[in-house]
């Protein structure tokens, strides 16, 4: 039971600013995800939290203590690696009893402990084996074992479903969000995958260049970015953002099309954001703007529409049954209650 | 000509060379081991006497027994300590490690030295009125100064032992640290992570994932330490009296210096049995399935 508190941390490597003064207050029992590209600086939060890399400077607190100086042992915390990290010459239940046995958990106790912690994540017919003979998925389910068989202050995981296929990762997700909800632990959750970010996260810290560029919801990250970059990282597919300007509270493409009224001031330079499914589709003539369709594309359960202005493209999502064929004309309305602006400059959130 | 005979006819020359230099030498240092074998007495290479320069060695020659002992305690010795320094040392120097790896080009200088000059340089090192050593312990333990260090048998001993150590530790270090960079960085960091201090992280997740280098390392060095030949001669000859003669040595004695060459080569034969043993044990290690 622990809050985890970074202040102003900060890890250079020479020149090279990989976590860039950064703040944030994990609550207690909160499940916290950073989410980010490749490259951002998320695994080296995790690890600087971990204890596993010193930071450059700045302040981690876990709990009511300082642990700057701690060894990652004296933590008390528990990681679950990208690459599982699992011990290759120790059995399956070796692996999962170590956090015990290394902190003088009493021999009666522990197996028990490994046999609940195995049934959790249904690993108990392999206890007996070694990491090699098991599955990429059943190893990511040791090294989740191994993390929930003690009680730590704070859950560390780092990319956890990256390695395993798209199907089992849909069905781990689930599980790791049952458990969590049951385990109550406050947990840091590492990943690039915007939609394990948004389905297992009470909140997402969005994450570029090594900093923090949205603290919120999945709820807010999505409905109120921050930002052009959480704007377009967030969402599938990923929000349109067209340029242009605002003119007696309408949006004008650059290429001089006039797409929705919008509730603004007249402004010079601005980017429209719009998301696919606030895009409503209708015959030719039934929308606010007539357009061809330049790709139609049907995935079973939803349809896809790309229009092209001028050098912009747009997606809107259509009904599942709609049909329509490249070039076929259709009428398309904004949703206004979903429109954003941003600073192209700035990169910033016009607030309406 | 079929492919099938000229693979075998290109590859003749190559099985002749190894016929000449190793396989022909063997059998007749076999053939010699069961002959009174004296390079002084014509006729003598072919005289046999069955295994009775065996039963000699075993049973009428303390000298046999007191150089498999010096050889004994001297593998085990090297062996164990150039293990122990070299682990220490690779520890220190691997990735991750504490010391700067450009330590690890000068790590290789002992190593790049042939035995013999190890032997030739500790010879002088250890002179009781220049030597570098001498000096350095009469400095720190007067008592020390002006010690005859190789007219002692023990001290003779232990100098052998140190120049062996010396010049071995580098090339286990340098196989140790490759076995150490295999290991995969973040089982090291789990162990971390769960709680391991220090010690508990090597004994154990590093040392079980380093074992089977660590035994192809200790394999490879008591076959090495078994054969020592060289350094032993330049640095002591065996001596003082047979303080440090080795059963290499004591072949080589008995061979070329009392010419007693079927004595001799039924020494070598007997020394094949550990070296066998070693050579198994190595393949398995090296050749294993996991
Ligand atoms: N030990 C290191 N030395 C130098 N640069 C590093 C080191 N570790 C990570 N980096 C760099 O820091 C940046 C952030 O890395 P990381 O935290 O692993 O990103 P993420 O987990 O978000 O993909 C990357 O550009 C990476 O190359
Ligand atoms: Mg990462």
């Amino acid at each position: 039971m622990a809050e985890v508190i970074l202040k102003n941390l900060t890890k250079r490597w020479g020149d090279f600013v990989g976590v860039d003064n950064q703040s944030l207050d994990i609550h207690d029992k909160e499940f916290l995800v950073l989410l980010g590209p490749s490259g951002c600086g998320k695994t080296t939060t995790m690890r600087m939290i971990a204890g596993l890399e010193e930071p450059t400077s700045g302040e981690i607190w876990i709990g009511e203590r300082k642990v700057n100086d701690d060894l990652p042992k004296d933590r008390d915390v528990a990681m679950v690696f990208q690459n599982y990290g699992l011990y290759p010459h120790m059995t399956i239940f070796d692996n999962i009893a170590y956090p015990l046995k290394v902190r003088g958990t009493p021999k009666a106790d522990i197996r028990p402990r490994v046999e609940r912690a195995a049934e959790q994540v249904e690993l108990t017919q392999f206890l007996g084996r070694k990491p090699k003979a098991l599955s990429g998925g059943q190893r990511q389910r040791v090294a989740l074992a191994r993390a929930i068989v003690r009680t730590p202050k704070v859950f560390l995981m780092d990319e956890p479903l990256s390695n395993l296929d798209a199907k089992l990762r849909v069905t781990m997700r689930a599980e790791l969000k049952h458990l969590s909800r049951e385990l109550k632990v406050t947990t840091v959750y590492v990943t690039h995958d915007q939609i394990e970010a948004m389905t297992l996260a009470d909140r997402v810290a969005v994450m570029k260049h090594g900093v923090i560029q949205q603290l919120g919801t999945p709820d807010e990250i999505y409905n109120d970015p921050a930002n052009l970059f959480v704007a377009g990282f967030i969402g599938s597919p990923a929000m349109n953002l067209v340029r242009g300007s605002v003119k007696d509270g309408h949006f004008i493409t650059v290429d001089g099309v006039r797409l929705s009224t919008i509730a603004s001031e007249d402004r010079n330079e601005v980017i429209l954001g719009v998301r696919a499914d606030d895009i409503n589709v209708h015959e030719a003539g039934a929308g606010d703007i007539d357009t061809p369709i330049y790709a139609f594309e049907n995935t079973g359960e939803a349809s896809f529409l790309t229009v092209v202005w001028g050098d912009q493209r747009v997606i809107a999502r259509g009904d599942r049954h709609l049909r329509k064929e490249q070039d076929d004309v259709v009428g398309l309305t904004l949703n206004p209650d979903h429109l954003y602006l941003f600073d192209p400059a700035t990169e910033r959130r016009i607030h309406l | 000509m079929r492919d099938n005979t000229l693979k075998y006819v290109l590859v003749l020359p190559a099985v002749m060379v190894v016929f000449a230099t190793a396989i022909w030498p063997l059998m007749e240092s076999a053939r010699l081991s069961a002959t009174v074998g004296r390079l002084n007495r014509p006729g003598s290479l072919d005289q046999y006497i069955g295994l009775e320069n065996y039963t000699w060695a075993f049973f009428e020659e303390p000298a046999f027994w007191n150089s498999v002992w010096v050889t004994g305690i001297y593998t085990i010795l090297t062996v164990g300590l150039t293990t122990i320094f070299a682990l220490g040392l690779a520890l220190l120097l691997a990735p991750g490690g504490r010391l700067r790896s450009g330590v690890q080009t000068l790590l290789i200088l002992p190593f790049a030295m042939s035995p013999a000059l190890i032997g030739v340089s500790f010879r002088f090192m250890f002179n009781p009125e220049f030597g570098l050593f001498d000096a350095f312990f009469g400095a720190v333990m007067p008592p020390l100064a002006d010690v005859s260090w190789l007219a002692d048998p023990t001290l003779a001993f232990a100098v052998c032992v140190m120049a062996d150590v010396w010049g071995w530790i580098p090339f286990l270090t340098l196989v140790l640290i490759g076995g150490l960079a295999s290991i995969p960085q973040d089982t090291i960091e789990a162990a971390q992570v769960d709680g391991a201090s220090g010690w508990r992280v090597f004994k154990d997740v590093t040392l079980p994932q380093l074992a089977p280098v660590l035994a192809v390392v200790i394999i490879l060095k008591s076959i090495f330490s078994l054969k020592t030949f060289d350094q032993i001669f330049m640095l002591t000859n065996g001596g003082p009296g047979t303080a440090t003669q080795t059963l290499s040595h004591y072949i080589y004695f008995n061979g070329m210096k009392y010419g007693q060459i079927g004595y001799a080569a039924s020494v070598a034969w007997l020394m094949v049995i550990p070296m066998i043993l070693l050579t198994y044990l190595y393949a398995r290690f090296v050749f294993r399935k996991d």
